[in-house]
């Protein structure tokens, strides 16, 4: 199956070169509606969901490999490989920054420049490291996850039933947004809240750009700044946007910090 | 009392839901005094906290990464499961709903967010995917019993084909054999009468055995061995041979063995195998060619081969050559049970050895390898 229909992908823009946006944990690639539609004068760019959000083709979801994040960085791979992108530019918001780490280790060459926004390369503490969660607290969104599966999906129901405040946000486009089948859901969380990648940060050698938000609960400032710490030459921005989510909260921040780097 | 006297500020506190407002960012505004009572917490406790503080870890994780980017897109969010601490450290299970206020321009004021307690609808969710996982494993074990009834069923059929056909085949000319012998014989004819009986005799025990093993490979245990250490093969191998060259004594069978090491393994199940691939030669190779088998014993592993001639066995056949009940093109006389092939591959597996086939114009052939020293 081809990768741009297993992951959705969406091309817009014009530009030599390419540039690739990776929605996080939790939604799907309209995370991006307020940041991507601004490069796309000066880059190409793509758009996708991860396998198991959004309009990714469920077929293709195969549990034993997306029980970690290298399964999530093959397809990214295999997607680069397919669109032939040379150096592009990597745009990924929180497990998917991790995911781009990945992906841009198994394909030298795919992407020119990273940018991570909220990465965690763990989310669970460990020593001196601190991720910001215990193993208890993980556990308990794993659990909550897998007894919930009522819940999770009264929770997608309003993404259907339609957006009091921004009437501009078509039904068709938003419908899928947040929705996610429960048991991928919680392989997803598995993969993404117990997965450790800090031994790879060191081996990146692209230009990093690591943007931190205020007050992000999800990967902490002193998170974000072990990233910077571990990835030789990387920028690090901190943003005034608060919360896990400043492509959606704040997108003018995050579009400036992203065009002062490209 | 008309609509006028309603108090607002109690229709708000004493709301029959909880409700919260805070602002955009997440610092709380204000609560009422149902979500206090419920919670246990005072409005001075709750001053300049966040309201993911009121979140259990694990929802608060999920509401950062889903549902907050909901509210942030959509304005709204309706029916979202969430755990909230209380101050003595419970949870309590809620279903929430929330809105976004924003200004004439559009920016965010506040969100609003209402709670109704859903301890009952949780547990009875919970059961739900209880019943459901029983149902699936229940599913699952139906299915594995019902395979294993299929497979019984067959195992009993072909019980059934051994006693009522190829049992009876070798019964009938033991017992035409034995009527002949009840007359008057020449010594020379009364040999051969002999012979055939036997050759019947063996081709029944080796029927029977074939069965059982299959039985005992399908239920699990798996062909039992009685290994020894420091068995010379040759006269094991060569017993096979002379066996099998009485029961055709119009087949050439040519032999050449250099079994210069010991061997561990359980002699009287390399003899079977050997039985086994040697009767398949001579039932599917072409007669005007001989039969050929080699053995050594070189680089500290036993090689035993069996080649005849004739046309080649088809790819598609040679891949399932050693499935049980697997019968290629044989006339009706030559009928087997298609196990020979299965139980041979099932010693050399006992025996941490493999046997392959291969087969081209030249001849087809069958090889057994194994180490000479099991572990």
């Amino acid at each position: 199956m081809s990768a741009a229909k297993r992951n959705n992908v969406k091309i817009r823009g014009h530009g030599e070169t390419a540039m690739v946006f990776a929605h996080g944990y939790g939604c799907d690639q309209n995370m991006w509606r307020h940041v991507a539609p601004a490069f796309e004068g000066q880059f190409r760019t793509i758009l996708f969901d991860q396998v198991g959000a959004g309009g990714s083709d469920l077929a293709a979801y195969d549990a034993e490999k997306y029980a970690s994040l290298s399964g999530y960085a093959d397809d990214l791979a295999a997607l680069g490989e397919e669109l032939q992108l040379r150096d592009a530019v990597f745009v990924g918001h929180s497990v998917s920054a991790m995911i781009g780490v990945l992906a841009s280790l198994k394909s030298p060459g795919l992407f020119g420049k990273l940018v991570l926004v909220g990465p965690s390369p763990r989310y669970i503490d460990d020593g001196d490291y601190r991720g910001g969660f215990t193993p208890e607290q993980i556990g308990e969104l794993l659990d909550f996850l897998a007894a919930n599966h009522m819940g999770w999906s009264a929770a997608m129901a309003p993404a259907i039933m339609g957006n009091p405040g921004q009437p501009e946000l078509g039904e068709e486009l938003t419908a899928s947004f947040c929705r996610m089948d429960p048991a991928i859901a919680r392989d997803f969380a598995r993969a993404t809240f117990t997965a450790d990648n800090r031994a790879d940060l060191a081996k990146v050698t692209v230009p990093t750009l690591i943007l931190q938000c205020s007050e992000d609960i999800v990967a902490p400032t002193q998170v974000g700044e072990y990233v910077h710490r571990q990835i030789r030459g990387s920028r690090f921005v901190q943003l005034t946007a608060t919360g896990h989510c400043p492509n959606l909260s704040a997108p003018g921040e995050v579009i400036d910090a992203i065009r002062a780097f490209v | 009392m008309s609509a006028a006297d309603e108090d607002f500020e109690d229709l708000y506190q004493n709301a029959p839901f909880g409700y919260l407002s805070m602002r955009p960012d997440g610092r709380l505004l204000r609560v009422n005094a149902t979500l206090l009572g419920w919670t246990g917490h005072t409005a001075d406790q709750l001053t300049d906290k966040r309201f993911h503080d009121l979140l259990t870890a694990g929802t608060r994780l999920l509401y950062e990464t889903s549902y907050a980017p909901l509210l942030s897109m959509h304005g709204a969010y309706d029916e979202i499961s969430l755990d909230l601490h209380t101050a003595k450290g419970a949870v309590l299970a809620v279903t929430a709903s929330g809105r976004i206020r924003r200004d004439a321009n559009g920016q965010p004021l506040s969100i609003r967010v209402a709670f109704n307690k859903s301890g009952e609808r949780r547990r009875y969710e919970r059961e739900l995917v209880e019943a459901r996982e029983q149902s699936q494993a229940l599913e699952r074990a139906t299915q594995a019993l019902l395979k294993a009834e299929r497979q019984s069923s067959e195992l009993r059929e072909q019980f059934i084909a051994v006693l009522g056909h190829d049992l009876r085949n070798p019964l009938a000319s033991i017992s035409g054999g034995l009527r002949l012998l009840q007359r008057e014989q020449p010594p020379d004819r009364r040999q051969l009468l002999l012979d055939m009986l036997q050759g019947s005799v063996s081709r029944m025990s080796g029927l029977i055995d074939n069965v059982l093993d299959f039985a005992r490979g399908r239920l699990g245990t798996g062909i039992p061995l009685n290994l020894r250490s420091d068995i010379a093969l040759t006269p094991v191998l060569e017993q096979v041979v002379s066996e099998l060259r009485t029961g055709t004594p119009e087949r050439a069978i040519e032999t050449d063995f250099h079994l210069n090491l010991p061997v561990c393994c359980d002699p009287s199940r390399i003899g079977q195998l050997l039985s086994n691939l040697l009767g398949n030669a001579l039932t599917h190779g072409a007669r005007a060619k001989p039969v050929r088998v080699y053995a050594d014993t070189d680089g500290g592993e036993l090689t035993i081969w069996v080649a005849n001639g004739g046309d080649p066995i088809l790819p598609a056949a040679l891949e399932r050559l050693f499935q049980p009940f697997f019968r290629g093109q044989v006339k009706p006389s030559q009928q087997g049970l298609g196990l020979g092939l299965y139980i041979a591959s099932e010693i050399a597996r006992a025996h941490g050895g493999t046997l392959t086939a291969t087969s081209d114009r030249q001849e087809t052939r069958f090889t057994f390898r194994m180490p000479v020293a099991t572990r």
